[in-house]
């Protein structure tokens, strides 16, 4: 994919070297997005539950936790240049390893999220671990590999139901417990509120990442690999951390995933769900958080909306498609970069139009062109 | 471990289903070296030409014309993704080539969703007319669908082997597969040449369609990702040498069948492809330098 910034290889040798001796943070954050953040957060946070009925909880919830995943792949994608198309199959190892702990243990809910998160990171770092020796294609390939076989795994093991053993499934069940969630947070639009305290903390972390060394040497190694490794690099330490990183997010969202859902079948984990998480994670843009979120409410929201319209999941799969190959030939930043550019040119349009009617509706025309998302 | 007489009849049904994934694999393997594109919505063509031969065999078209029109769909299909977005990707990295095929494969999905999966779930097959003929192997039955499967892999290797050696249409798309920019300048019709690759890939596409939906199951998701198997073949190959994607494509069959009468590893059967692989990749990439750019290597 090309950058938005294209900087030489040397450029970016030395601007890695650099910034590595500067002290951190040295470009204040722009206010106005600070506060238009905050006031977002906390809208969605304290007013949007008593706003939305059930319906919508339920979507915006997964909406929520899968702003977490397409974090983690945005992260991949997008700062790494790691295609992975097996997020779809590390989401289900963090909601079985979530659902087997909340059925076996009486641990805090919060920890349990951690330690889903911990051991589907390890199981991430023990894929990525000889996965990191291949490059683009084949790694993207390897994920896919991945994907599938963890998928057949999962229809024959089965997620835990309550039974005994390891795999805390038994077949015979009748009375199958609900997946436990967290005392505070029993009620849909509590779960709700904890579901994005968890996200916001996902990215918080993430967004230290990308300021601290990490995201410096991550910037590096997506430009050039060789130039990166001569800056003093360890290349396949950071990609393994970033690995590490998304594999430990997504695996936090999954348990969260299992304690919304409360009842998880082998049957609704799919193969394609990996490939509909890359596109709508390149629809919605890598370069930026945002792109997350937007990806979050593309594969969660909307399908709701389309269904409380009477249409099928289908067309939304239709539009992925149409989504990524746009995507890839003319807008590679995806909505998160495309939407804010033809707002403003929008706004110019308008403003333009106002003032003068007769030399607006010229430009009109011309502009329009050039306007497709 | 079951008795020997019980495998018997699954080394043919894997021999048959290795023709088949040895004919993908090697078409996905050829269109990679032309055009470098890596052709990953190779299964979903394959299944939507399926389906529309089996709707129109439904409505009483007669048998042979629904399967031209399988091969027909397969080819017309691939051949317009790749006349549209080929030339717009061609200096991309192989990787987003790759990505973009998805974009198709999600639209074929989505389609054959609102076609065929949502107006009722009616179970549904095709039967070719070799399904009924056949001769005996010893105490095996085999029938002509599966000597066909096998044999058409088989021809398809030594042809399309023959065909990049011998012809001239050949030599240019292994030419391509070195270096497009200085093939092109040797005069070389770069287009017409990558629009021939994705022609011919397009026609082993529904053609594996086709055999698939009688062999395995007439089924949108299970052949739209059954090219994964091929796929797996192709990457043991390498994507580079179709003799050993021929040869990978057979095993992965035979040991895919040979697992269903061990019972306790027939569930785990579908992660043939994958472990073979995985282990291939591996086994290649074991020496490997982590320092290069996500280039294919010429």
């Amino acid at each position: 994919m090309a950058d938005p910034v294209t900087v030489t290889t040397s450029d970016s040798a030395a601007a890695a070297v650099a910034a590595g001796r500067r002290p951190l943070l040295r470009r204040p954050d722009k206010p106005v997005q600070l506060s238009v953040t905050t006031v977002l957060v906390l809208f969605v946070l304290f007013a949007l539950p008593s706003l939305m009925n059930g319906y919508y909880t339920g979507y915006m919830t997964l909406a929520a936790i899968y702003s977490v995943v397409t974090l983690g792949l945005g992260l991949l994608v997008g700062r790494v240049g790691l295609y992975s198309l097996g997020q779809g199959a590390v989401v289900q190892i963090g909601a079985w390893t979530g659902a087997r702990l909340l059925y076996g243990t009486a641990q805090p809910f919060p920890i349990v999220v951690i330690e889903a998160g911990l051991v589907t990171m390890l199981i991430g770092m023990a894929i990525g671990l000889p996965a990191l020796r291949m490059r683009g294609l084949y790694l993207a390939l390897i994920t896919l590999m991945f994907a599938g076989a963890i998928t057949v795994v999962l229809a024959t093991v089965n997620f835990p139901n309550g039974g005994g053993g390891f795999t805390g499934y038994n077949g015979s069940a009748v009375h199958i417990p609900p997946i436990r969630r967290p005392s505070i947070a029993g009620t849909d639009p509590a779960y709700f509120r904890f579901a994005v305290v968890v996200a916001i903390i996902m990215f918080a972390l993430v967004y230290a990442h990308l300021r601290l060394r990490p995201g410096r040497a991550w910037a590096a190694i997506r430009q050039s690999e060789p130039a990166a490794l001569a800056a003093g690099i360890n290349i396949w330490f950071y990609k393994l951390w970033a690995f590490a990183l998304a594999s430990f997010i997504t695996g936090v969202a999954g348990a969260v995933l299992a304690a919304q859902e409360h009842y998880l079948y082998s049957i609704n984990f799919t193969t394609q769900d990996s490939i509909i998480l890359l596109a709508v994670v390149l629809m919605g843009g890598v370069y930026s958080l945002w792109g997350a979120v937007i990806a979050a409410l593309l594969l969660e929201l909307v399908p709701g909306w389309l269904q409380s319209l009477g249409l099928s999941y289908a067309w939304l799969t239709i539009l992925f498609g149409v989504g990524v190959l746009q995507v890839i030939t003319t807008a590679p930043a995806g909505i998160a970069d495309q939407f804010p550019k033809d707002m403003k040119r929008l706004g110019r349009l308008l403003w333009r139009l106002a003032r003068r009617p007769a030399a607006g509706a010229a430009g009109a025309a011309g502009a329009a062109g050039g306007e497709t998302t | 471990m079951p008795p020997w007489s019980e495998f018997q009849q699954f080394i043919i049904s894997g021999l048959a289903l290795g023709g088949v994934y040895a004919l993908s694999g090697v078409g996905l393997v050829v269109l990679y070296r032309a055009t470098g594109v890596l052709y990953l919505a190779f299964g979903a063509v394959g299944a939507m030409g399926a389906l529309l031969a089996w709707q129109v065999q439904q409505d009483g078209w007669p048998g042979w014309a629904s399967w031209i029109l399988c091969i027909v769909f397969g080819a017309l299909v691939t051949l317009a993704y790749g006349v549209v977005f080929g030339p717009p990707l061609a200096g991309r990295d192989p990787l987003v080539r790759a990505v973009a095929t998805l974009g198709l494969l999600l639209i074929l999905v989505g389609a054959m969703d609102v076609i065929w999966t949502e107006s009722g779930g009616a179970v549904r097959s095709i039967s070719l007319p070799t399904d009924n003929g056949g001769f005996s192997l010893g105490n095996i039955q085999v029938t002509w669908t599966q000597v066909i499967a096998l044999g058409l892999g088989v021809v398809l290797t030594v042809g399309t082997g023959a065909f990049l050696r011998y012809t001239k249409l050949g030599t240019a798309m292994r030419a391509m597969a070195n270096d497009r920019v200085i093939t092109a300048t040797l005069g070389v019709p770069v287009r017409r040449v990558e629009a021939a690759a994705w022609f011919g890939c397009g026609v082993l596409a529904g053609l594996a369609g086709l055999l698939l939906a009688d062999l395995v199951q007439l089924d949108a998701t299970t052949l739209t990702f059954l090219v994964i198997s091929s796929l797996a073949a192709a990457l043991i190959g390498q994507l580079r040498s179709i003799t050993v994607t021929f040869v990978a494509a057979l095993v992965v069959g035979l040991v895919h069948d040979l697992l269903t009468p061990i019972s306790a590893l027939t569930n785990y059967r579908d992660m043939t492809p994958f472990v073979l692989a995985a282990i291939a990749l591996l086994w290649v990439s074991r020496r490997r330098q982590v320092m290069t750019r996500s280039r294919e290597e010429g």
